[in-house]
C-alpha cells in the first residue's frame, strides 16, 4: 500500500503542526483559572458586579507583576444570581472547567449549596462576603471565609441595643439563610439576656407593602426595629415604618449597607444604625484602592469589593506559597494563613475557617449617606 | 394602640394593598376570560409600565411638576405606550399559536415574563430605580384612622376603571365580540367578526390596565425595578381565580379578600409573621378544593 502524494503531503503538514504545538505549548506559560462565583444577574445583581470587577482588578495587578510563579491568572465567572439552584449550576461548571480555586459567595442562601460541590471537587473556596453562620457547619473543610459571620454581627447589635437603652425589639427577615440565620440568632442572644423580643416577623422577598407589619409593630411598640435582610425591601420598610409614625431605632443588617438606601427611603434613612464590613470609604488603608477601582471602572467600589480584592490577593499568595496549582497545598496554606494583609483588615483564620477578629463596624445615616458611627456601643477598632 | 383602631388600620392597610391586586388581577382574567390564557408576562408589564410611567414622569416633571400634574399624563402615556406593548406581544407570541395546544402558549408566555424581566434587567443593570414624586403623607382622619390623599385616588382609580371595564365589557359591541370569542371562535369568524382585531384589543386594555396599577405602584411605594413584577403577578392570578377567573366584578372582590386577608393575617397572633403566606396560599387551595369556579365564577360546561 502506498500513500498518495497528496495525502503524504497532508500527514507531513498534519505532523509538522502537532511538532510546532507540541515545542510552542512549554513556551506559553499556562493560565491558572480562577473562578469568580458572584450574582451578575438578579435582584443582588449590583452588588455582584462590584465584586467581580474587585477580583478582576485583583487579578489584573498580579498579571502585571508577572503572575504567580510565572503563570498568569485568568478569571471565570460564574454567575449565582443570588439563586440557590442557579448557583449549583454556576459551580458544577467551574469545577469541570478546571478552576484551581474560586473566588466570591455573595448571598449566603446560592452559596450553600456549592460548599459540597467544590468540597467534592478539593477546590479551594474563599468566601468574600457570604456570612451565614450555616456556611460553618457544613464547609467541608476547604472553604474560608473571610467575612465576618453572623456571630460576630449579632454581638455588635446587641453591643448597640443595649449602650442605647433597648428594652425590646422587633426583628424582620426574609426567610433565606442569610436574614434568617441572623434574625434567629440575634433572638436567641437577646432573650438569653432575659430582654424581650415583641415581634418576630417573616416577609417575602420583594414585597412592596409593609403597612401590615408597620401597623403590628406600631402596635407591639418595641425600643428598636432590627431588619436582617437586603437594603431594597429594606428601604421601602424603613420608609413606611416612619410614615406608619414609628419613632424609635431602627437598625439594619449588613445586606442593607448601600448607598442606594437613601435615594430609595430618602429622608426616612436618617438616624437609621447599620451594621457592615468595613467598607472601602470607611478605611484609610483603602485610599490606594478606591482609587485604582475609580480609574479602571469609572465608579465607587461596593461594599464588598474590598473583601473580593483581599480575597482573590489571598489565593494568590496561598498558590505561591503552595508552590503552584496543587489544590490540597493551597488549602493547607490558606488554612495556615496568619496575619495576610489585607486591603480590608488583617486575615488570620479560626479552626472553623473564619475570620478569627470581628471586623464589624456600625454606620449611621446622616444627611442622606452614610457615616461612621464611634459613639456608645460601636465596636473597638482592632 | 387599642384593638380598635388595630383592626380599623389593618381593614384600610388590606383595602389599599387589594386594590392593586384587583388592577392586575382584572386584566389577568380579561385575556384568561377571552381566550383561556394564563399571560403570565401580565405581571411584566406592570413592571414595564411602571417603568414607562416613570420615564414620562422625568420628562414631564420639568414643567409639570412631580404632583399630580405630572403624574395622570404619565399614567395615561404608560397605559398607551404598555397596551401597545400588548397588542405587539400577542401579534408576535401567541397569535401564531392559536391553534396550538393550550400547553404551547403557556410556555411562551412564560418566555415572554422572562424576555421582558431581562430586557429590563439589561437597560437598568438590575438597579432598584427611586420614583420619587411630590405627593406628601397629607389626608383626612376617617375616625381612628389616617388615610392619605394618595391612598383615596389609588382605591378609586381601581374601582372607577373596575366600573368602566364591566360597562364596556358587558354594553358595548366589542365588549359583546369579546364574550362571544370566549364561547366559540370559530363561529364568531363566521358571523363577521374579527377575531384577532378582538383579542388584540383584550390585549390592550388588559396591558394597559396593568401599566396603570405599575406607575400608581411606582409612586406610592417609590421604588421601582426589573423584578417587582414577579411576585404581584402569582398574587393577582391568585386573586382572579380566588374571585372566578375570567369575571371581572369576580377579580376586582378577589384582589381585596386577598389583600384583606394578608392585612389580617399578619395581625393573627401566632400566624402572622412567619406564617402569613402559608395563611393566605391555604385559602386558595380551600377555594379550590370547594369552590373550584371562585366567588363569582359560573361552572363551564364542556361542550363535546
Amino acid at each position: 500500500m502506498s500513500l498518495g502524494r497528496t495525502t503524504r503531503g497532508i500527514a507531513a503538514a498534519v505532523a509538522a503542526l502537532a511538532l510546532g504545538l507540541a515545542s510552542s505549548a512549554p513556551a506559553r506559560a499556562a493560565d491558572i483559572k480562577i473562578g469568580a462565583m458572584v450574582p451578575t444577574s438578579g435582584s443582588e445583581a449590583p452588588y455582584g458586579i462590584d465584586m467581580l470587577n474587585a477580583i478582576r482588578m485583583a487579578a489584573d495587578q498580579i498579571n502585571a507583576k508577572g503572575g504567580v510563579l510565572g503563570d498568569k491568572i485568568s478569571i471565570i465567572p460564574g454567575d449565582d444570581a443570588c439563586d440557590p439552584q442557579a448557583a449549583v449550576n454556576a459551580a458544577s461548571k467551574l469545577v469541570s472547567q478546571g478552576v484551581t480555586g474560586v473566588v466570591g459567595g455573595y448571598c449566603s442562601g446560592a452559596t450553600l449549596p456549592t460548599l459540597k460541590i467544590y468540597g467534592d471537587a478539593h477546590v479551594p473556596f474563599v468566601i468574600t462576603a457570604s456570612n451565614s453562620t450555616a456556611l460553618i457547619g457544613a464547609n467541608p473543610g476547604n472553604a474560608f471565609m473571610i467575612n465576618s459571620t453572623g456571630y460576630d454581627q449579632v454581638k455588635t447589635a446587641v453591643d448597640l441595643f443595649k449602650a442605647k437603652g433597648v428594652k425590646t425589639i422587633a426583628i424582620i427577615n426574609e426567610g433565606d439563610a442569610y436574614s434568617a440565620d441572623l434574625a434567629k440568632l440575634t433572638r436567641a442572644a437577646w432573650e438569653k439576656m432575659g430582654d424581650k423580643v415583641v415581634d418576630y416577623e417573616v416577609v417575602s422577598k420583594g414585597e412592596q407593602d409593609f403597612s401590615a407589619v408597620v401597623t403590628k409593630i406600631r402596635a407591639a411598640k418595641p425600643d428598636a426595629v432590627f431588619w436582617t435582610a437586603y437594603y431594597a425591601d429594606g428601604a421601602l420598610l424603613l420608609k413606611q415604618l416612619r410614615q406608619g409614625g414609628y419613632t424609635g431605632m431602627i437598625a439594619l443588617g449588613d445586606g442593607s449597607n448601600s448607598p442606594k438606601l437613601f435615594q430609595l427611603a430618602g429622608p426616612a434613612a436618617n438616624g437609621v444604625y447599620c451594621f457592615s464590613n468595613p467598607t472601602a470609604n470607611f478605611l484609610p488603608s483603602a485610599k490606594l484602592f478606591t482609587e485604582q477601582y475609580v480609574k479602571q471602572f469609572h465608579q465607587q467600589p461596593g461594599p464588598y469589593s474590598t473583601l473580593s480584592y483581599d480575597g482573590m490577593m489571598l489565593m494568590a499568595h496561598a498558590i505561591q506559597v503552595a508552590g503552584g496549582p496543587d489544590k490540597a497545598k493551597i488549602v493547607a496554606a490558606l488554612k495556615a494563613t496568619k496575619d495576610f494583609k489585607g486591603v480590608a483588615g488583617p486575615i488570620s483564620f479560626t479552626p472553623q475557617n473564619t475570620l478569627a477578629r470581628s471586623n464589624f463596624v456600625v454606620l449611621l445615616g446622616e444627611g442622606g449617606k452614610w457615616t461612621l458611627y464611634t459613639g456608645p456601643g460601636a465596636p473597638k477598632a482592632p | 394602640m387599642p384593638l380598635q383602631e388595630i383592626l380599623l388600620q389593618q381593614l384600610a392597610n388590606g383595602l389599599i394593598l387589594g386594590s392593586f391586586y384587583a388592577l392586575v388581577a382584572l386584566g389577568y382574567s380579561m385575556v384568561y376570560g377571552v381566550i383561556k390564557l394564563l399571560n403570565f408576562a401580565h405581571g411584566d408589564l406592570y413592571m414595564v409600565g411602571a417603568f414607562a410611567g416613570f420615564g414620562c414622569l422625568s420628562l414631564f416633571s420639568g414643567w409639570l411638576g412631580a404632583g399630580w400634574a405630572g403624574i395622570v399624563p404619565s399614567i395615561l402615556l404608560s397605559m398607551v405606550a404598555v397596551g401597545m406593548l400588548g397588542v405587539v406581544i400577542d401579534r408576535v407570541a401567541y397569535r401564531p399559536l392559536r391553534e396550538a395546544p393550550k400547553l404551547s402558549v403557556l410556555i411562551t408566555a412564560l418566555a415572554v415574563s422572562m424576555l421582558l424581566e431581562n430586557t429590563v434587567l439589561a437597560f437598568t443593570g438590575g438597579q432598584f430605580t427611586a420614583f420619587s414624586t411630590d405627593l406628601g403623607f397629607t389626608g383626612i382622619d376617617l375616625g381612628l384612622v389616617h388615610v392619605t390623599y394618595t391612598q383615596m385616588v389609588l382605591v378609586g382609580t381601581s374601582i372607577v376603571l373596575m366600573v368602566v371595564l364591566e360597562l364596556f365589557v358587558s354594553r358595548t359591541r366589542y365588549g359583546r365580540a369579546m364574550r362571544a370569542i370566549a364561547i366559540d371562535q370559530d363561529a364568531c369568524r363566521l358571523m363577521g367578526i374579527d377575531v384577532n382585531r378582538t383579542i388584540a384589543l383584550t390585549f390592550f386594555i388588559g396591558s394597559a390596565l396593568a401599566a396603570a396599577s405599575g406607575v400608581l405602584a411606582g409612586v406610592y411605594y417609590g421604588s421601582i425595578n426589573f423584578f417587582m413584577g414577579f411576585l404581584i403577578g402569582l398574587k393577582a392570578f391568585t386573586a382572579a381565580v380566588i374571585g372566578g377567573i375570567g369575571n371581572i366584578p369576580g377579580a376586582m372582590l378577589g384582589g381585596l379578600l386577598l389583600g384583606l386577608l394578608e392585612a389580617f393575617g399578619t395581625q393573627i397572633p401566632g400566624i402572622g409573621g412567619q406564617w402569613k403566606d402559608v395563611f393566605v396560599f391555604a385559602f386558595l387551595i380551600l377555594f379550590l378544593v370547594f369552590r373550584p369556579t371562585g366567588i363569582l365564577g359560573k361552572p363551564e360546561v364542556e361542550r363535546m
